[in-house]
């Protein structure tokens, strides 16, 4: 008999069998216990994979950006390897539970009453026709939860159904439960409704003036009688730098609205329990911004609701405001005590919208004499529709994101949302980044040929170094700028094609800057509440159970979470289990917009999986007698380092460290250091780190229909260091399908009635795969020291650079600057047409593609970008740990204030009167005064 | 998004069709017939002009007729290949309909039948409803047409098949039958310029199947489709052009999508013939039917550009009918 079954239990049937002893007496058999977990269903042990452990910790992946900080935690498991999305299963197989895939006992169906007006008081609604129709078991209208909500704190204008005004067609009148759908429909033509119709406002720009009846009244911050929901001026620089300029551009951009298109539409189900608390099931992008505002709608505390997310069939942005159904679903159910569900059609999925902004925007660029970009001044006038929703973080980012890759002599933004009543424009993939990136990297295309010059060799002579400060303050950390811009010069042969095909043949260039993840949690302040947080929880059958708030929207967070778990504690994929979808159970999360999840979320989970290590190298430690300095993770072992026989396996550490306390339990979170300037406004924009591309497409055009097709994308994006190259792979080549819908077909186009004339998947053109080009996505990894094993964002910045590099291509070919997006062939025709006439030409094969003689400043660029490639080499690996911000390039000394170094700097957030005469469009909501300063004169 | 209910019925043949047809309409009940259900059926479910009654005519054994100088209504546009001894025309024009997906349930008939359209009008019910109606399904308010406001008399919403076209410049008849019996016209006179009325088919009078010229195959053709994508998308303009090489006199010109109806130029054609294709004045002839077009502003691309682009196409479709010569 062994001493180690000394205490265990006795009187257990097993293969031992009873035995008799010398005494005679019988004692009884027993058997160990079997083990109660698993290794996996590998049943050989993969041996350690140098290929994916870094040099700069003994194994053979190289690390040219440097160390970093995680490179330790690496067990060469599942990081940077291709694998699977880890519920690509359930979705190839049809088994993923969609929003409108869920299927209570009991449920009934809730539809919307929407408004047929533009603009309208409701003065009176009667139901009663309504509750009298047999299968109605629940009608609500705006009265029944006037409580305003919205995503921002700073912005709540929604409420569930309009209360007073309805502000758009398709905006919410009330809503009714049915038995079945027949009923329901049938149900929303009984309603008895007064109305009183407003004077519609439909163009932005009249939205800058003086009306009778505001669509949003916000009482004294209101800007005198106007629908401009939000203003802003930011001025950085010396204004006098852009005197007497080598070359300019000046850009008027009219950009269309574009929708997310996902697939799946909008659906909710609302279903009280039995303890009357609420449990709604949503496809959501930040399933807790919708927790919030339930909880506000409906006067219910938070931790009475539970907010299940859903499988998400994309949402691109369009799925992360709290939405006003979900309330209608919720209010429903609660008065007729059953689950509701509220399925959209394609056509009230485009009245909800939250799509890309309808925009003017003008961009003026000067260069100097050494082609250094001297100002910049951008004015973004966007069309907000009749909501908020995002829109006071977009009318920044129009002009803030805009601040780098390039270092700038000044910087001069005005931005203006305004209100009309037209659907609600939101956040979308590359939240308010793209349309001005577009017209920026058009100007810069535009200044290169004034000054004889290659557009990438401008761009590679004027970048910001990794470890700078931008203009207004962003800090900029790795930075694969240069590497991106190199390896699409020489992936699209562009030294050989650019300003040398033939007519209707072109080539051209487009970088992106975004951000990954925002510095700023908007509803609590940092200092006081993490960003994110992971709990993570291994019970006896080894398997480990990762809780996390992010939302998988298709994008592969899921994936990303388990495969950092899986890394640090070197398990297969297979043994991580992570739970995302119940707010009960995932700890507060912001969920998935801002390209914020890799970063965040993977950051907060490694520290929990280091957590859970630790217990487990403990337990190893007691168990083997060596210092886990010196014990090694591999793949469901873990071994002596200098004498691998010495080991022991993850489940005999696993139970070993279970004695005690049971399951291992473990939490990390992610907090984002402080940063960023004290200006007004200075936190939007900021990140903890930021993604950068640069994309060369070709395109043919053909010059007698107008029609466009891009050939070919060598798209180099730098997310950091790729977690899943696949996956990665995935998001570049999706980005440029989405971003190619709007720069070449997708528009919303509302009417000479100012109606949405195409809410349909056949009249609103996403391209089709016949559309699409091939794309060489190339990833650059500058090793971010902060993110996830160096990464970064891969999900958004990948979008921003295929639309000014179709633009810059279409000019290459045509020598036609176009600035209407989208460049349907109808577009095209009329420039190349009115370029004839203005150029006398009969026709179109008379047009001449431009051509490139270099002109003196380039071999100067040539050489200060290489001098600048160097330079940032050491600063990237940290050999140059000197300061650097935005304006060393002018000959400023980093260590000092530069308005101390420089009489005319300015820094300001309101504009001087004597600037208020040449503002934009959009600064002209500078003229006007807030009600409260209004009173203040009277 | 729900589809309103309706009575599906399946008859057997001809005159079983025709009878319930007269039945029907014996009974003042509205119908529709169906074939592939590819136009007809999202229209239900966007509530336009819905019918409680659906005569399918897929039971019909004539109706699926394929072979080169006869072609059923039931047959598939997926269906319409070289290998069935279809006109390379027709397999071209039905090459570029829809989608793969759609065009395997998509019929002949149902293309040459197929409704006007307008953004006014291919909208759902909430929507149309937004701007009071159109008097293409005004729902009983007698509102007058968005497009062209003011008149309340035409519809103009515009005609986009593909097919058509691409038929008329083969000379192709259509055989129609109905309670009165079987007729047989030429495929140009079968549509009536009025986006409501769209043809001349008789109430309870349906399209069995198109009939080509015996030689049809000496004739070479060559369709131009405008569209911003290479699926999915109607025309948004298109020219089909037809001749016997070498014979001038042989040559038809036929346009789709810029009207209520697809259009034969032949009057247009005969003021430009020449005695050889390389006498023709190519542009003044697209020119020509450039003009003798006006499209109206109620699909996705401009009027304007879309009438422009007839002078382009007309021109790409003879470039490829002359090109090789």
């Amino acid at each position: 008999m062994r001493s180690d079954t000394m205490g265990t239990y006795r009187q257990q049937p097993g293969s031992k069998g009873s035995e008799t002893r010398r005494d005679g007496k019988r004692v009884a058999g027993k058997q160990r216990f079997p083990p109660p977990g698993s290794g996996g269903s590998d049943p050989v042990m993969r041996p350690r994979d140098l290929d994916f452990i870094p040099e700069t910790v003994g194994g053979r992946e190289a690390k040219p950006a440097g160390d970093h900080i995680h490179d330790r935690d690496r067990t060469g498991t599942t990081v940077g390897k291709s694998i699977a999305l880890v519920d690509s299963n359930a979705k190839v197989t049809g088994q993923a539970w969609y929003g409108d895939d869920v299927r209570l006992s009991g449920e009934i169906i809730g539809k919307i009453l929407r408004s047929p007006h533009h603009y309208a008081r409701i003065k009176s609604i009667d139901t009663t026709r309504v509750e009298a129709l047999p299968g109605v078991l629940a009608v609500a209208t705006g009265q029944d939860a006037p409580n305003r909500f919205g995503v921002l704190p700073v912005t709540k204008d929604e409420h569930a159904m309009a209360v007073d005004k309805v502000r758009h067609v398709g905006d919410l009148v009330a809503c009714v439960a049915a038995v079945d759908e027949a009923t329901a429909v049938h149900a929303l033509s009984l309603f008895d409704i007064e109305w009183e119709m407003l004077e519609p406002v439909f163009d932005p720009k009249k939205g800058l003036e003086d009306h009778d009846e505001p669509i949003h009244w916000r009482g004294k911050y209101h800007l005198a009688r106007t629908n401009v929901q939000k203003r802003v001026f930011q001025e950085f620089g010396d204004r006098s730098l852009v005197n007497s300029p080598r070359a300019s551009s000046h850009g008027s951009w009219t950009m269309s609205g574009v929708h997310h298109g996902f697939t799946e539409p909008h659906a909710v189900v609302a279903h009280w329990d039995p303890n009357g608390r609420l449990q709604l099931y949503t496809p959501q992008q930040v399933p807790h911004y919708t927790h919030r505002a339930l909880s506000t709608v409906l006067e219910v505390p938070m931790h009475q609701i539970n907010v299940v997310r859903t499988f998400v069939g994309g949402g691109f942005g369009g799925k992360s405001d709290p939405f006003p159904h979900e309330m209608c679903a919720a209010i429903l159910a609660r008065k007729s005590g059953r689950p509701v569900r509220i399925t959209f059609d394609r056509e009230e999925v485009y009245w909800i919208n939250r799509g890309r902004h309808p925009s003017h925007i003008d961009v003026k660029m000067t260069a100097d004499d050494e082609g250094r970009i001297s100002g910049f001044d951008i004015d973004a006038l966007i069309d907000g529709g009749g909501f908020a929703s995002f829109g006071h973080v977009t009318s920044y980012y129009n002009g803030v994101l805009a601040t780098a890759p390039y270092e700038l002599g000044s910087f001069h933004y005005t931005g203006a949302r305004v209100w009309t009543n037209k659907p609600a424009s939101g956040a979308m993939r590359g939240h308010g980044a793209v349309n001005t990136r577009c017209a920026v990297e058009v100007g810069l295309d535009e200044m290169a040929e004034s000054m004889e010059v290659d557009p990438i060799d401008l761009r590679l002579a004027n970048l910001l170094p990794p470890h700078s400060r931008t203009i207004s303050g962003f800090r900029i950390t790795s930075n694969g700028m240069r590497e991106a811009l190199e390896r699409v010069r020489e992936g699209s042969d562009w030294d050989e094609k650019f300003r040398q095909m033939p007519l209707g043949k072109g080539i051209g260039i487009g970088c992106g800057f975004f951000i990954s993840g925002s510095g700023l949690p908007i509803h609590w302040d940092p200092k006081n509440f993490p960003h994110a947080t992971v709990h993570i929880q291994v019970d006896m059958d080894g398997g480990v159970t990762v809780h996390t708030g992010a939302a998988d929207i298709g994008q592969g967070s899921t994936t990303a979470v388990a495969q950092v778990v899986a890394e640090v504690l070197a398990l297969p994929i297979e043994m991580i289990h992570v739970r995302s979808h119940e707010s009960d159970t995932s700890p507060v999360d912001l969920g998935s917009y801002s390209s914020r999840v890799t970063f965040m979320n993977a950051n907060a989970a490694i520290r929990a999986a280091i957590g859970i290590r630790d217990q487990l190298l403990k337990a190893a430690w007691e168990m083997l007698g060596y210092h886990p300095n010196v014990l090694v993770l591999n793949d469901r072992r873990i071994y002596y380092k200098h004498d691998p026989a010495v080991s022991i396996s993850y489940l005999e550490a696993l139970h070993k460290a279970q004695a005690d306390t049971g399951a291992l339990i473990a939490r990390g979170a992610y907090r984002s250091p402080p940063m960023g300037g004290v200006h007004k406004g200075a936190a939007a924009g900021l990140a903890p780190a930021y993604s950068f591309s640069a994309y060369v497409a070709e395109v043919d055009v053909d010059v007698e229909t107008g029609l466009v097709k891009c050939t070919n994308v060598w798209a180099a994006h730098d997310c950091g260091k790729a977690l899943n190259p696949l996956a990665v792979k995935g998001q570049i080549i999706g980005s440029c399908h989405m971003g190619l819908g709007q720069v070449l077909s997708e528009k919303m186009v509302y009417g000479r009635t100012g109606h949405l004339q195409n809410a349909n998947l056949l009249d609103y053109k996403i391209p089709s795969v016949h559309e699409m080009p091939h794309v060489e996505p190339i990833i650059v990894e500058s090793s971010d020291p902060e993110g996830p094993f160096g990464a970064k964002e891969a999900g958004e910045g990948p979008l921003l650079p295929i639309l000014p590099a179709v633009v810059n291509a279409v000019y290459d070919a045509i020598g036609v600057r176009l600035r209407d997006l989208p460049l349907t062939p109808d577009v095209v025709f009329n420039g190349i047409q009115k370029h004839m006439k203005t150029n006398g030409l009969d026709d179109e094969t008379d047009l001449s593609p431009p051509r490139l003689q270099h002109g003196p400043l380039q071999a100067p660029l040539m050489e200060r970008a290489a001098e600048h490639k160097e330079r940032d080499r050491l600063r990237q690996r940290s050999e140059d740990t000197s300061a650097y911000v935005n304006g060393v390039l002018f000959g400023f000394d980093p260590n000092r204030p530069l308005s101390e170094q420089l009489e005319g700097w300015r820094e300001a957030d309101e504009p001087l009167p004597e600037q208020l005469a040449e503002l934009g469009f959009a600064g002209r909501a500078w003229l006007k005064k807030e009600q409260r300063q209004m009173e203040d004169d009277a | 998004m729900l589809m309103p209910p309706f009575t599906l019925h399946h008859p057997q043949s001809i005159e079983e069709a025709v009878s319930l047809a007269a039945e029907l309409i014996g009974k003042d009940e509205a119908f529709d017939w169906v074939a592939g259900g590819t136009d007809v059926l999202p229209n239900y479910k966007w509530h336009i002009n819905p019918k409680p009654h659906v005569i399918s005519l897929a039971a019909i054994a004539d109706a699926h007729a394929l072979s080169t100088c006869e072609i059923g209504c039931m047959v598939p546009l997926a269906s319409l290949t070289s290998a069935n001894g279809v006109h390379p025309l027709l397999v071209e024009a039905a090459s570029k309909v829809a989608s793969t997906l759609i065009r395997k349930s998509a019929t002949v008939g149902g293309n040459l039948c197929l409704d006007t359209r307008c953004f006014w009008y291919n909208q759902g019910e909430d929507w149309r409803r937004s701007i009071d109606w159109c008097h293409k399904a005004d729902c009983g308010t007698g509102a007058d047409c968005r497009v062209i406001p003011n008149q309340n008399t035409l519809c103009v919403a515009t005609y986009q098949g593909d097919m058509a076209p691409n038929f008329m410049v083969l000379g192709a008849s259509v055989v129609l039958i109905g309670p009165e019996g079987e007729r047989t016209l030429p495929l140009q006179e079968f549509y009536q310029l009025d986006g409501m009325k769209k043809n001349v088919l008789e109430p309870g009078e349906f399209l069995l199947k198109v009939v080509l010229p015996d030689d049809v195959m000496q004739r070479e053709g060559c369709y131009q489709k405008l569209r911003v994508r290479d699926s999915w998308d109607f025309p948004e303009a298109g020219i089909a052009a037809s001749w016997v090489p070498g014979q001038m006199e042989s040559l038809t010109i036929a346009s789709t999508a810029l009207e209520s109806i697809p259009r034969l130029h032949a009057d247009v054609v005969g003021e430009h013939m020449a005695p050889r294709s390389s006498e023709l004045d190519v542009i003044a002839l697209s020119k020509a039917i450039q003009k003798s077009v006006k499209p109206v502003n109620n699909t996705a691309l401009p009027p304007r550009y879309r009438r422009s682009m007839v002078k382009t196409l007309t021109k790409r479709a003879l470039q490829g009918l002359f090109g090789e010569r």
